[in-house]
């Protein structure tokens, strides 16, 4: 019996051998498939400098390697299902640690290999059938655990990533750190070997710890060590409950190693224990009743939503909202909260809004005061800009967000009401307030508010309308000018902006001013932490999980960003995930070369010395040739805004056949 | 006589208007070389045009005077430009600069502009 468990589970590894070679033979032969006349996806070859070769191969081969590869991997997944139910006895701790996992619908952990976690890693591939979860070759912890996050985003289903719990932690931890600012959950799986005895050697002691978890417990929700399998189980079901309850943040696990190689000898003497989602906690009654009848007789209330919409749900509600209201929202769009086409979505107009309103109700809002106060950062001054005797209401899980030593829970802002609770969550309750608390009579009166709202969406349109065309020829490219070319090819398709990096600004907010953004799942925000690369590999987690829900992935990608963590490009083309990135090469990092001029300007000793340490140029990166390097379609560098739309057109089709492409523009600064 | 005399104020302005046609290009070099060397392209992009960190400064440019008394009290984000950093005299050539830069094509003249409305319905 034993035996032949044995054989089977080896056959099956020598077939996902064979599938995993079959991958990566593809995607080497990728350059060379492309100079294919007949190929849908053609390179525009007729200039080498600015519309380069491709990596995209004929649909004959595409549809060649899609076929092959789903014959192995239906043969391995036969393979496994006969072996397993032949022989439902686990062999090894690991093998029963993905038996958690599935019980847990976990679909993929991003991971870069690592012997501390070898035995995962095996019964991933093989016990598991690489399948719920699969293995995604990622080139940079970092990676995983952006791609992770942006996973989250568009799949709104948590990602694992693995690592070692010492090196490969180190490598993760930024992005872990911009998952826990972007209330994102995320599992990380941390491989260690607690017990010395068994560490085989000099690396083996480099990469263990006593405490692995501890270089990320400032930014994790939770984290454990279990010392049984049985203790793994229960720890990851509740690791999982608790990074997906409000509010959502990561979690760590550290898996012993010797853990992972344990015989299991009795598998029905292991239980995994029943996950039941927590339901998010609601804001209490009464004080929702008493904001409800406060939003009721306002004259001039604003709401303001940043994290609230968690779910599709969350935008439908808040419409709702603001329709019983006819409130202006501004949303902060950490999440797409609001359409961009609403009437009331008046996030244009926030410092005139903001500044006479009468109610303020924020909704998950993280900074609060620095929506209530400007701030002048050059001279380091700040002033209220809400009026007196302004109502301020909060409603949000931000104080049961329990951690003290990094600072992004931001300044304290003093309310009249703060409720803690989930703000989507308490949205039904509050509208049930508001229509109970709401006479027909105000109902009227409000109604009259319309016209007015309409027509400053119309106006505030239309300025950004004719704003889009000034420099519409212009060399370097307009921001405008891509962002609206790009929209173009797209807006007929089920397209998400998957990532526009650290700050949609970086491109002047051109897809909040014109795009049609009227779904929850069309704009996912930012790397919530400011920690340079995340949207690279965000984006590629995003299309990840976007490729199965049959959507158009698009990723607004900023230079400096994409040379922290541009090997994701790479596990974009060997995965197969269809993606276009617009590169924003302004060759520079120019947040940074405005702030260091600022400052000259201030201390009054010259200006000139401003791009030194913040410009990327001398030499100029080909982003176009990296990515084709990588086995990714690419055009660029595009300097001339004519030649914008014909490689769009093209990359477009690329990734319509379920590839990933690159169109490098070099872009003015903003 | 009369004729000679006409002969020469042509020839003067003739060449006045050659030599002003001169120093202007060199004021409009000069202005895009102090223009993109004080940073001024960061934010108002490279020919002036404009974007969400600072508005278009062409076409419509302010008088040479009228820019440095904002530039050298500016309120807000925009950083502050003294007479040490930026001289009058190369406000001027910043000024000539920006007049020169060909106009941007009006929204409507734009298939990808022209049909974008602001609602759904």
């Amino acid at each position: 019996m034993v035996s032949s468990s044995k054989e089977s589970k080896s056959e099956v590894g020598r077939r996902n051998f064979l599938k995993t070679a079959v991958v990566a033979g593809a995607a080497t032969t990728l350059p060379d498939e492309v100079s294919a006349a007949d190929s849908p996806t053609q390179a525009i070859k007729s200039d080498a400098q600015t519309k380069r070769g491709l990596a995209a191969p004929s649909t004959e081969q595409m549809n060649m390697e899609a076929s092959t590869l789903d014959q192995l991997a239906e043969a391995s997944s036969e393979q496994l299902a006969s072996s397993n139910s032949a022989d439902t006895a686990s062999s090894f701790g690991s093998d029963f640690m993905i038996d958690v996992m599935k019980s847990l619908d976990l679909d993929y952990v991003f991971s870069n290999p690592g012997s501390s976690f070898l035995g995962l890693h095996e019964s991933i591939t093989v016990y598991g059938g690489n399948s719920k979860p699969e293995f995604i070759t990622c080139m940079h912890e970092e990676s995983a655990a952006a791609m992770a996050n942006g996973y989250y985003k568009a799949a709104l289903k948590p990602a694992a990533i693995m690592c070692h719990g010492t090196v490969g932690l180190q490598h993760a931890a930024m992005n872990i750190y911009n998952a826990w600012c972007d209330r994102v959950p995320l599992i990380a799986i941390l491989g260690n070997t607690i017990d010395a005895a068994d560490r085989m050697g000099g690396t083996t002691w480099r990469h263990s710890a006593q405490d692995p978890a501890a270089m990320v417990r400032d930014f994790t929700k939770w984290d454990d060590q279990p010392a049984s399998l049985q203790a793994f189980a229960e720890s990851m079901v509740r690791g999982w409950k608790i990074s997906t309850t409000p509010p959502m943040e990561p979690i760590a696990l550290t898996v012993d190693s010797t853990l992972q190689e344990m015989k299991v000898d009795d598998r029905d003497g292991l239980a995994i224990p029943k996950f039941t989602p927590s339901e998010p906690p609601q804001g209490e009654r009464g004080a929702v009743r008493e904001t409800a009848g406060l939003l009721v007789d306002a004259e001039s209330p604003v709401i303001i939503a940043d994290r609230l919409a968690r779910t599709p749900e969350g935008m439908s509600l808040l419409v709702e909202l603001a329709e019983l209201l006819n409130a202006p929202v501004i949303d902060i769009a950490s999440r797409q909260n609001m359409p961009t086409k609403h009437y009331l979505n008046q996030t244009r107009q926030s410092g005139r809004l903001i500044s006479q309103a009468d109610l303020i109700l924020g909704l998950e809002v993280t900074d609060f005061w620095g929506q209530i106060n400007s701030v002048n950062r050059a001279e380091m001054t700040s002033e209220p800009r809400v009026k007196e005797g302004v109502k301020l209401i909060t409603i949000s899980v931000n104080d049961l967000y329990m951690k003290s030593n990094y600072q992004d829970f931001q300044r304290y802002a003093p309310v009249d009401i703060s409720i803690s609770g989930d703000a989507e969550a308490t949205l039904p309750v509050l509208i049930e307030e508001v229509k109970e608390a709401m006479s027909r009579s105000r109902s009227r009166a409000l109604s009259r508010k319309e016209k007015m709202f309409r027509k400053m969406h119309a106006d505030s349109f239309e300025e950004s309308r004719q704003l889009a065309a000034s420099g519409w020829n212009s060399s370097p490219v307009s921001t405008a000018r891509m962002c609206m070319e790009l929209y173009e090819q797209i807006k007929t398709e089920d397209w998400a902006l998957v990532s526009v990096g650290a700050s949609e600004r970086f491109v002047s907010s051109w897809p909040h001013r014109l795009w049609d953004i009227d779904e929850h799942y069309r704009y996912l925000g930012i790397g919530a932490g400011g920690g340079v690369g995340y949207g690279l590999p965000a984006a590629v987690g995003a299309a990840l999980a976007n490729k199965e829900l049959g959507r158009f992935s698009v990723n607004i990608q900023c230079d400096g960003d994409f040379m922290y963590a541009n090997g994701a490009l790479w596990t974009a083309a060997h995965h197969r995930i269809p993606l276009l990135t617009v590169m924003h090469n302004n060759r520079a990092y120019a947040q940074e070369t405005m702030l260091v001029q600022g400052t000259a300007n201030r201390r009054k000793r010259g200006v000139d010395k401003a791009p030194i340490g913040t410009v990327i140029q001398d030499p100029n990166i080909d982003y176009a040739k990296l990515a084709e390097g990588m086995g990714v379609w690419s055009a660029g560098p595009i300097e001339d805004p004519e030649d914008l739309r014909p490689a769009l057109i093209e990359a477009v089709k690329v990734v319509k056949s379920g590839y990933p492409a690159l169109v490098d523009v070099v872009t003015q600064m903003r | 006589m009369k004729m000679t005399a006409l002969a020469n104020i042509l020839i003067f302005l003739c060449l006045f208007g050659a030599n002003f046609a001169v120093a202007q290009d060199i004021a409009i070099e000069r202005g895009e070389q102090t223009y993109m060397r004080v940073g001024c392209y960061e934010c108002h992009g490279t020919d002036g045009k404009g974007n969400e960190a600072g508005p278009p400064l062409t076409p419509d440019t302010l008088p040479p005077e009228a820019i440095a008394n904002f530039v050298r009290f500016s309120p807000g984000r925009m950083p502050v430009y003294p007479e040490e950093i930026l001289s009058d005299a190369e406000i001027s050539d910043i000024v000539a600069y920006l007049d020169s830069v060909k106009p941007s094509p009006d929204a409507d003249s734009i298939d990808i502009l022209r049909g974008l409305v602001s609602e759904e319905n």
